[in-house]
């Protein structure tokens, strides 16, 4: 796994940074409204929350100005999602190469590294090493048809097992429903994607190391990705496997014998940080999402799409943010003019949800739709 | 130490709430060093606190006064120059941010009240839907308007703007006691600047630091009208536009008038770092003509009429360059912060000054000598220039900028270099003021300014006996 970035070449990106904050909001022209972009400066409100405020704190600890840790420390570092919604409105303006999610990563590396942790995150990896899960859950998951002779493996992740099963569940019928053989790891560990998000790459290491083995042992040609953070860990942190890795969305896009009947649903689709911004996969759930629903357009969406505020173990640690982002996201939904949110991940499904409960609104992911729609 | 910043952090908890203040290094840190860190060191304040109305403001201030620790007011967070960069340990700084509510939108007097936590980009989302805008800088539109207007300096992207836009404002001093400017002392009517007495809104602007706390501010706003049309001419040098500037200054014909070279601004002008700029002649005049019907006609034509004889070539650019011009001179800087990311070079120096149009092209000229004379090279020094009206005085806003890489400390060191060489040398060469009163700028400025000097110092004191407002950036 390559996580290490220099410090010089850290510093440098440091200083890169002019602090303009236009970071932290969408692109203001043509439509001039003033739409925050960062979830964890607008709900904290203090300069350590936004990117160039964080960047300092960064310096800081590399230049050892800062040698201990402490709560607003940990507070600014990781009650953020890491959603890299700053990095794209920044390198429209100013062309940089070095990103701040890569910036935020290599400064919870260096913070794990030394001790510097929030006690919820070290217990994930006691969960994961106790039972192979972020969740802690008992390891098991069984489905009816899966076979280890076929090509298509559906790599499942926590949080579609544990949280969210509808989706997994959604997913197999599918696969069934247009006759798609498919096999699911028996020994499917954890991706490792908390764990790295958190800084803790170190314990990665045998998760994936496992993972690996399993899928090689699978001989399968291609894996399905329900969880965008399952899939941009697969890409950016696993070593090639020689094995095709796409999104549900993805894959359905290419199915030609689907018989989907459009539903009377005005839905507006949320873009997965993971999915979007860091994989750069934003057309294919629209395309397969308007098969099944009349979408509605937020205002902010794509490269500028608000967060869910769900990712980088801001779920886990900071469960009021988390609901807090979620809830402005409802509300945009519903200013669209929405009936549903549709997303495509199941960390955004499921803290999404849990916000809608106070909303008139309902949440879905899209192949939870698709395989409602699918007359099979 | 630690232990007095903990008392007075729970008195100023006491004020503002828990959670909106603390002495958390990590949190401090992130107030500690702004783009203009080659010249003012990073230094932490020993607290910070985030009031939330003018009460709190008041409380946090008599506090600091009684126990004369320095204040360091901040707005927004976009600070350049080391301006909200404590000089002092242990100073309090005032993060404002909090206070954002636009307290007044008045089409019919053509005004907007507001608070220091006010962006450009906040403030116009409000006023277009009257037909209004407010005067916007050449900086990010996440900047305050209220900070940019008391601080004076506006280099303004619509010559049309004018010089000044604060009307009045209400002020809270380290004693406790609120100070109102201009007609809001007099009535619930703060539309006017001259009160009565001297004109005080000004008298309390532009001070390196502070002389206490504006907590609202009434401000000018201008029409936005729907008939605009864009020019752009191209010159090899910067004396010859002058003269075309001058006719469009002279008979009040266009909106904005900018004169920018073609590696910098001008891609933040059109928006786009993908063209073959080095093809275009040296220096552009980006010229916006807007009016209503009739007024609009008629200037377009005279403008075209001085644009044939100006010496320049008109240059035949895609449509929506003009469009993005548009929206960063009249809709509040956005993509005009491109200049960031010239060659990545990711920082900017600027020596920002107001002058007369007829030493536009010295300026230019000593700007390049000195840059060549402390090794920066020739293709890091840019320039651009903003006449304002109403014209008195040929009175121009000039930039003198130089773009380069802000990891890079031996780049810093030549720019300090350039510094205290330019500085002599423009007041040599006669400016009419600095744009701000930054680092190292004020210094040789005031040995040459007599007992003005004097006075202004006596007067601060007047006002802060304790210095606790951000003194030691001068006095």
């Amino acid at each position: 796994m390559d996580m290490e970035l220099e410090r010089e070449e850290v510093l440098s990106a440091i200083h890169h940074c002019v602090k303009c904050k236009l970071c932290s909001i969408a692109s203001f022209h043509p439509r001039e409204e003033w739409l925050p972009l960062c979830p964890s400066g607008q709900f904290y409100g203090y300069q350590a929350f936004y990117a160039p405020g964080k960047m300092e704190i960064f310096r800081a600890i590399l230049e050892g100005e800062i040698t201990e840790p402490s709560e607003g420390l940990l507070n600014a570092v990781y009650a953020c999602t890491v959603c890299g919604a700053c990095y794209e409105k920044c390198k429209q303006i100013t062309s940089v190469e070095l990103g701040a999610p890569d910036l935020f990563e290599a400064m919870r590396h260096e913070l794990a590294s030394k001790g510097w942790i929030l006690d919820v995150h070290k217990n994930i990896v006691e969960k994961i090493k106790e039972t192979r899960n972020a969740y802690g859950e008992k390891y098991e998951y069984k489905t009816k048809s899966s076979d280890e002779n076929a090509d298509i493996l559906y790599y499942i992740g926590c949080t579609a097992r544990y949280r969210v099963p509808e989706i997994a569940d959604a997913m197999l019928g599918i696969f069934d429903k247009i006759g798609i053989k498919y096999q699911v790891m028996d020994e499917e560990w954890c991706c490792g994607s908390v764990l790295i998000r958190t800084g803790q790459v170190e314990a990665a290491k045998e998760l994936v190391a496992h993972n690996v083995e399993e899928i090689k042992r699978s001989g399968a040609k291609t894996i399905v990705f329900t969880c965008p953070g399952c899939l941009k860990t697969f890409e950016k942190n696993y070593p090639d496997m020689g094995v095709e890795l796409v999104h549900s969305t993805q894959f359905l896009l290419r199915q030609r014998n689907m018989n989907l009947k459009k539903e009377d649903l005005k839905a507006a689709y949320h873009d997965p940080c993971h999915l979007g911004r860091d994989l750069g996969i934003y057309e294919e759930p629209r395309a397969v999402l308007s098969e099944v629903a009349d979408i509605k357009v937020m205002k902010r969406e794509k490269e500028q799409a608000w967060c869910c505020g769900s990712g980088g173990g801001v779920k886990s640690a900071f469960d009021d943010f988390a609901l807090w982002s979620a809830t402005e996201r409802l509300k945009e939904a519903k200013e669209a003019g929405a009936e549903a949110l549709v997303s495509a991940c199941p960390f955004c499904k499921r803290n999404l949800k849990e916000a809608a409960e106070k909303e008139e609104i309902k949440v879905y992911d899209v192949v939870e739709l698709v395989n409602r729609c699918l007359e099979g | 130490m630690d232990e007095m910043v903990s008392r007075l952090v729970k008195e100023l908890q006491a004020i503002v709430g828990e959670e909106n203040a603390t002495d958390d290094r990590a949190i401090c840190t992130s107030y500690s060093r702004d783009q203009h860190w080659h010249f003012v060191p990073a230094k932490n304040p020993a607290c910070v606190v985030r009031p939330a109305n003018k009460e709190e403001v008041r409380k946090v201030l008599m506090l600091a006064n009684t126990h004369k620790i320095p204040v360091i007011p901040y707005s927004t967070g976009i600070n350049v120059r080391g301006l909200t960069i404590p000089v002092h340990d242990g100073s309090i700084l005032l993060d404002l941010s909090r206070m954002n509510r636009i307290l007044e939108i008045n089409p019919e007097m053509k005004t907007a009240t507001i608070e220091p936590g006010v962006t450009f980009g906040m403030l116009l989302e409000q006023t277009r839907k009257y037909k209004l805008r407010p005067a916007f800088p050449d900086a990010p539109l996440t900047v305050s308007v209220l900070v940019n207007y008391y601080l004076r300096g506006i280099y303004q992207t619509a010559a049309t703007d004018g010089h000044d836009h604060t009307i009045s404002y209400e002020m809270i001093l380290p004693n406790g006691e609120t100070l109102k400017t201009g007609s809001r002392a007099l009535s619930r009517m703060p539309y006017f600047r001259y009160g009565v007495g001297p004109d005080f809104a000004g008298m309390f602007c532009a001070h390196p630091g502070t002389c206490g706390v504006v907590t609202e501010l009434t401000a000018k706003l201008y029409r936005l009208y729907d008939n605009r049309k864009e020019y752009f001419i191209g010159f090899d040098d910067v004396a010859t536009p002058t003269e075309l500037i001058y006719n469009l200054m002279n008979d009040e014909l266009a909106a904005s008038i900018r004169l920018v070279d073609n590696q910098s601004w001008l891609k933040g002008i059109f928006g786009t770092f993908d063209y073959p700029y080095e093809e275009l002649p040296k220096f552009v005049l980006c010229v916006l003509v807007e009016g209503v019907d009739g007024v609009f006609e008629a200037k377009d034509t005279l403008v075209r009429a001085y644009m044939k004889e100006c010496g320049g070539e008109v240059l035949d650019l895609p449509a929506e360059f003009a469009t993005t011009f548009e929206h960063e001179s009249l809709g509040g800087a956005e993509k005009s912060c491109m200049v960031f990311g010239i060659k990545g070079r990711g920082n900017y120096h600027c020596i920002g000054l107001y002058g007369p149009l007829t030493l536009a092209a010295k300026y230019y000229e000593v700007h390049e000598r000195t840059a060549l004379e402390v090794g920066i090279p020739k293709d890091h020094v840019h320039f651009y220039l903003d006449p304002i009206y109403s014209f008195h005085g040929q009175l121009c806003y000039f930039e003198l900028d130089v773009f380069y890489d802000g990891s890079d400390p031996g780049f810093g060191a030549k720019l300090r270099n350039y510094n205290e060489r330019q500085f002599h040398k423009l007041l040599d060469l006669g400016i009419y003021g600095w744009f701000r009163p930054y680092a190292g700028i004020i210094e040789p400025t005031v040995e040459r300014i007599g007992y003005l000097a004097e006075v202004w110092k006596k007067f601060l004191r007047v006002l802060d006996p304790n210095e606790i407002m951000n003194r030691g950036k001068l006095f």
